[in-house]
């Protein structure tokens, strides 16, 4: 008897609980516009999670919201007498510690409103949120530094925050190289729109922006005054270990020799000098072998016969630049031969990488 | 020696603050943009126990273009060339300045979970790994214990 009497209770305190939530929904669809509301049922019709998109309040003005995240709220059997449990989704502008922030502000609010709706709450919570930090919080993926109170950033259809003139020179540079690649493709396969289309450096999305006006943005503040890097004696000691981790494995032949794998496939073919002397040529470098080889090579690159096949010039700079090394080759070569190698040093260490860099290190 | 930029200074920070677990990369004595590179071999991958040193220098206009990134630790694997050169788009059409040397050498660090012979940069590991997977795993393994394991 008792069984059945408490069986006939949680039948009917589940209708109240639906009714209830049913309710809720119903009052939250006549607030919210249809496309702000994303509801899914279970089985029975009963509604398990709510979805919305929350943005600060500005008034009808959409342009100045720089913040937005999606508010995903799981209703479990029983609620509201059984705390909903509240996630944030996609969040834009807003840096970690705000969206922790705002996630344990809503699982309070939770708390409290335990056996009542709470749903309209909570969208009220991280709209204030919102407002209140309407300033992406966020770092600019490009740059990697914060947005400033004077800083020109822009914000993509996408909602995603660039200082201008970072997303400028991404735009810039993303045309350039659209632009060199058609050129390598024969006709047929070229796009025949020539048109570019600038994408989101975060998620890739499209977006449309004017280069030009982007441009006249100053650079963000953070960069400007951000501080000097130096090398510290943590990072000696891993220049160390790596250096003894490259003896170790030259000495089991465990180290690629380009020069015994066909070196011409190695070299700088590059038709663009600046970018060719960049490479050969690194800011810093010491070393006056290095320089001098770099040097030799510079004016191979700045030569007006620059363009040439990649055959001829593969062969071409492969004289030039290894030619004074001539007896460096002798003696280094073939190092796939194990222990021939052992005992060489450090100096020979960073000789293999004052080689390498000189190096394409990626295939054509 | 011309100004390296914020954002190498604090990428090469961030990378010392907070090391990514399997990966390390530290700036050269005398190029702050060229850096030494060590990748472990993923767990259940047949790099497994590896160390393999790579080398990542960053162009002039980096970030706007890619870094360029090479094994110099042997590897047998069906997207990576005898020249230690990695078949990855990221690297090429697909570059972004939104990834970071960090998010480039967990990509390369999956590349080892995953190779993709259908892609290939070493047709003879490729064709192998395609005909006769085990046997191609069983060389990526031997490899990395012949040249990447530091015992």
């Amino acid at each position: 008897m008792l069984c059945r009497w408490n069986k006939l209770t949680v039948s009917m305190m589940k209708f109240l609980v639906t009714y209830r939530v049913t309710d809720e929904v119903e009052a939250l669809k006549a607030i919210l516009l249809d496309d702000e509301l994303n509801i899914k049922a279970n089985e029975r019709g009963e509604p398990e999670c709510i979805e919305t998109l929350v943005f600060p309040s500005t008034g009808e003005d959409s342009q100045s919201q720089y913040v937005c995240v999606r508010l995903v709220v799981q209703l479990p059997p029983g609620y509201p007498d059984v705390s909903p449990s509240v996630n944030l989704r996609n969040p834009r502008g807003l840096d970690e510690d705000t969206v922790k922030l705002i996630q344990s502000d809503a699982e309070a609010k939770c708390k409290d409103f335990v056996g009542q709706p709470v749903m309209f709450e909570l969208i009220e919570l991280v709209r204030e949120h919102l407002t209140h930090s309407n300033l992406p919080t966020g770092q600019c993926a490009v740059c990697l530094y914060g947005f400033r109170e004077g800083d020109e950033f822009t914000k993509t259809e996408c909602y995603h925050h660039f200082h201008s003139h970072c997303l400028a020179a991404h735009v810039a540079a993303a045309e350039r190289y659209y632009r060199e690649e058609q050129e390598k493709l024969p006709q047929w396969q070229q796009d025949s729109t020539n048109k570019f289309q600038a994408i989101c450096p975060v998620c890739r999305e499209s977006i449309n922006c004017d280069v030009e006006s982007l441009w006249s943005a100053p650079p963000p503040i953070d960069v400007e005054t951000a501080t000097d890097f130096s090398v510290t004696a943590e990072l000696r000691e891993l220049q160390r270990q790596m250096a003894a981790l490259f003896l170790r494995q030259q000495q089991r032949g465990g180290i690629i020799d380009p020069e015994a794998e066909g070196v011409k496939m190695l070299l700088r073919t590059e038709d663009d000098p600046a970018a060719a002397t960049e490479e050969v040529s690194p800011p810093g470098t010491s070393l006056n072998a290095f320089a001098n080889q770099a040097a030799h090579t510079f004016t191979q690159m700045q030569h007006p016969q620059a363009k040439q096949t990649a055959q001829q010039q593969s062969e071409q700079s492969n004289l030039n630049q290894y030619q004074p090394r001539q007896s460096h080759h002798n003696h280094h070569g073939h190092n796939n031969h194990g222990h021939r190698n052992r005992g060489r040093g450090r100096a020979n260490y960073r000789r293999h990488f004052d080689r390498m860099r000189q190096t394409e290190s990626t295939p054509r | 020696m011309t100004a390296l930029p914020r954002r190498i200074i604090k990428e090469t920070q961030r990378l010392m603050q907070e090391p990514v677990p399997g990966i390390s990369a530290v700036p050269d004595d005398t190029n702050a943009r060229y850096f030494h590179v060590i990748v472990t071999g993923p767990e259940d991958s047949p790099f497994e126990g590896g160390l393999f040193k790579l080398e990542l220098f960053l162009p002039e206009d980096y970030p706007m273009s890619a870094p360029k990134v090479r094994f110099i630790t042997k590897i047998y694997h069906p997207n990576i060339d005898r020249l230690g050169r990695i078949c990855l788009d990221i690297l090429k059409d697909k570059w972004s300045p939104a990834l970071q040397i960090r998010t480039v050498l967990l990509s390369i660090q999956a590349l080892l979970s995953a190779p993709n012979p259908d892609d290939p940069l070493a047709n003879d590991v490729a064709e192998l790994w395609k005909v006769n997977e085990s046997e191609a795993i069983r060389n990526a393994k031997e490899w990395t214990r012949r040249f990447a394991m530091d015992n």
